[in-house]
């Protein structure tokens, strides 16, 4: 029972790191109606930060600062932020998929620069050696992760608590107002260029935290790590768990995650290894599956959008 | 938060009700494979994979291991870090291995090995990965001995190409090589080795795959007027490099890496305006055992073990079943220690196949120190758990290509050991 005890921790860890970057989209997206199609970019600046502020010295490579691990993080949350409104600036003029096009673009401009920039990214190599705080803290892989997981649910709360008093707030309406009718937004008195790029940046920042929080977790950071294939991941997780609702982001996230590599267990279960490559397809299918089945049976999701009203609309 | 409780529920249950299914039992012994037999690198995946089924296959008739059937457990990696890192956790936690075989690529190996087989204590064997990432770990301690590759590292084919270059009388080369952990950690340390060698560089230039073409980076690399190009490419882009730096009146000396040694490449150049080319690759080892290699698997797969990490895979999966046998109790420690005990110098040398290994068995049974001797010959895993190839030279004539020189793993040792040393 320990070694499932121990996957399931692990299991833990990289599903909830991955729900944090889906609360991130589901602010831009389930709140505010922007087609970020450019997340593993924004993972890939948080967790290069990280790994930069808090690794070890290195020759020929910037960085190594061994900051702490909390200055890590946010440093891995500003980064992403910047680059954000950076990209936001130029791009959040552009509606639905072109701003979806524009943003892969630069998610995939974001992996070339980080296989290029040896200086800053060591290059193809990648970065080692990245201190993970946890082996600090306790002995043996089973508590390290325990204590990693601890870690982990922190951020998770905060980041949740965070968004549900940022989205049920005034400033939350706006952007649901912007979603459903820009123009009716901006004939109030709002200005919605300026609240789409706070979303996208906050959005950004936290996806940036994603990534160092699963850089610190790994210990390592490569050109790799961040492929398109991981944003088509987050993408589903936040469809099937349900946008518009931050519960059903984490959810969503613990559902894909699960299926991806609960699937994967049971392949190599029941499938002989000389016919794993045929099944291994089986498992895109089986995700695409269930994205479908979700948009059919249930297209708000696992849980639908939180109704949100002002606590003054009832007086008046 | 009620959904994340929720989520972790649904989580709990559903591992509980798999891992039910599967309890751990002394027999078989289970050897895990992390391998990418979907996704871009699928096809090669497929018969690495295979090639590792095979080995077990044969290690099971002569008996398998301490009396129990060995099962290869594979999980599929789809290319991707994440996945890698989940199957092999799971592989550890939840299937009982204590040894991994795998990845491919160095991008999936390096988190599975500092976020899996270290802290959980698992050896790790790679059949393919050649970034220079796992020495530098390794060298500051924090592979703990769990990592070994059974692949020829790049520190030899700098070496060789350095060797080569001077041999040849070159002075002045300039490099151009691709933009990928092997052509970066190769270009550089083939600009140490020059230095060492007396040599110099006029130009290091890296390229991105997949370009229609190179004009930019074959003109930068011809400034300072190189008297010869080491090329560090792979067929399709090394030809058009090769075409685009000739037509622009680059010197016609060239020093190509191990991958240009194709028809596909000199088809795609033209083999007369390649005459002045040299070239290294790994050697097969002159043992038998190699040949042994080959005969089993023609037998096996209809047809030759071309591609890359077959004979590597085969050996990875034969050390770890060997140091399995030796040991006493079957744990990663266990295992560590063996692996360099079945590969250490001096013992009898024992062959793959079923007789090979069956009287490997006996030999160990019997107390005596055994020395395995496989598809890439002796393999003798260094401090950092990294092995050596022997080399060969070559250089084109007409349309085919012909040797010129040979090294064994020793000489290229000691060409290592003396450019390392300065």
């Amino acid at each position: 029972m320990i070694g499932v005890l121990s996957y399931l921790i692990f299991f833990l860890i990289l599903a909830l790191t991955f729900g944090i970057a889906v609360m991130g989209l589901n602010l831009q997206w389930g709140f505010t109606g922007l087609f970020n199609a450019g997340v593993a970019g924004f993972l890939a600046v948080g967790g290069y930060t990280f790994a930069i502020l808090t690794g070890p010295e290195r020759d020929a490579v910037f960085g190594g600062f061994e900051l702490p691990y909390i200055v890590g993080l946010l440093g891995a949350m500003v980064a992403a932020g910047i680059v954000a409104v950076i990209v936001g600036l130029v791009t959040l003029r552009l509606r639905d998929e072109y701003l979806a096009v524009a943003t892969f673009g630069i998610a995939v401009s974001i992996q070339l620069v980080a296989v290029n920039w040896e200086y800053v990214t060591g290059g193809t190599l990648g970065l080692i050696s990245i201190p993970n705080p946890s082996k600090g803290l306790a002995d043996g892989p089973l508590r390290q992760n325990a204590v990693y997981l601890g870690i982990v649910l922190i951020v998770v709360a905060l980041a949740y608590i965070g968004l549900q008093r940022i989205v049920q707030s005034p400033w939350g309406r706006v952007l649901k107002a912007i979603r459903e009718d820009e123009v009716a937004a901006a004939s109030l008195g709002k200005n919605p260029t300026r609240v789409r790029l706070e979303a996208f940046a906050l959005g950004c920042a936290l996806m940036g935290l994603s990534g160092g929080l699963y850089v610190g977790f790994i210990g390592f950071v490569g050109a790799t790590d961040f492929l398109p294939i991981i944003t088509f991941q987050i993408w589903t997780m936040l469809i099937v768990g349900g946008s518009g609702n931050m519960k059903g982001a984490v959810l969503g996230a613990l559902i894909v995650w699960g299926v991806w590599t609960g699937s994967g267990f049971a392949i190599s279960k029941i499938v002989a290894p000389e016919w794993q490559a045929q099944s291994g397809a089986l498992q895109a299918v089986l995700i695409g599956l269930i994205l479908v089945l979700t948009l059919l049976m249930r297209p708000k999701g696992m849980i639908g959008e939180d109704v949100n009203v002002s606590r003054h609309a009832t007086d008046t | 938060m009620t959904g994340l409780f929720k989520g972790c529920a649904i989580a709990l249950a559903a591992t509980i009700g798999i891992a039910g299914a599967a309890s751990a039992q002394d027999c078989p012994v289970k050897l895990g494979a992390i391998l990418p037999v979907s996704g871009p690198m699928g096809q090669v995946g497929e018969r690495i994979s295979n090639t590792g089924a095979f080995a077990v296959k044969l290690f099971n008739e002569a008996g398998g291991v301490k009396g129990c059937p060995v099962e290869y457990v594979l999980r599929d990696t789809q290319g991707q870090s994440a996945i890698g890192v989940d199957a092999a956790k799971s592989l550890v936690d939840l299937e009982g291995v204590a040894a991994l075989i795998g990845a491919v690529s160095s991008g999936v190996s390096l988190p599975v090995l500092t976020s899996v087989a270290v802290p959980s204590k698992v050896v790790q064997v790679s059949c393919c990965s050649s970034s220079e990432s796992f020495t530098a770990l390794a060298e500051e301690g924090k592979t703990e001995g769990y990592w070994f590759r059974t692949y020829a590292t790049n520190r030899s084919q700098s070496a060789m190409g350095a060797k080569l270059t001077v041999d040849s009388g070159f002075k002045k080369t300039a490099i151009i090589y691709v933009n990928t952990d092997f052509g970066v950690g190769l270009a550089k340390r083939y600009e140490e080795d020059i230095a060492k060698l007396g040599g110099t560089i006029t130009s290091s230039i890296a390229y991105n795959e997949s370009q229609q073409s190179y004009r930019a980076e074959v003109t930068k690399a011809m400034e300072g007027e190189p008297d010869s190009l080491f090329l560090v490419a792979f067929p399709v882009d090394g030809s058009t490099i090769t075409r685009e730096w000739l037509a622009l009146g680059g010197t016609d000396n060239l020093i190509v890496n191990n991958s240009l040694r194709s028809e596909d490449y000199i088809k795609a150049v033209g083999a007369q305006y390649l005459t002045n080319l040299i070239g290294y690759d790994s050697a097969q080892p002159r043992v038998g055992s190699v040949d042994t290699f080959n005969e089993l698997f023609e037998a096996e797969f209809d047809g030759p073990p071309d591609g890359p990490g077959l004979h590597s895979v085969f050996d990875a999966v034969n050390v770890v079943l060997l140091a399995m046998e030796s040991s006493d109790e079957i744990t990663g420690d266990n295992i560590r220690e063996g692996i360099r005990a079945v590969t250490a110098d001096g013992g009898t040398e024992v062959y793959p196949g079923v007789e090979g290994i069956a009287r490997a068995k006996e030999l160990i049974a019997a107390g005596e120190a055994i020395r395995y001797v496989g598809a890439t010959g002796a393999l003798q895993f260094d401090a950092n758990g990294d092995v050596q190839a022997p080399k060969m030279t070559w250089k084109l004539d007409g349309e085919t290509n012909v040797e010129t020189g040979y090294l064994s793993t020793e000489e290229v040792a000691e060409l290592i050991k003396m450019l390392d040393a300065n």
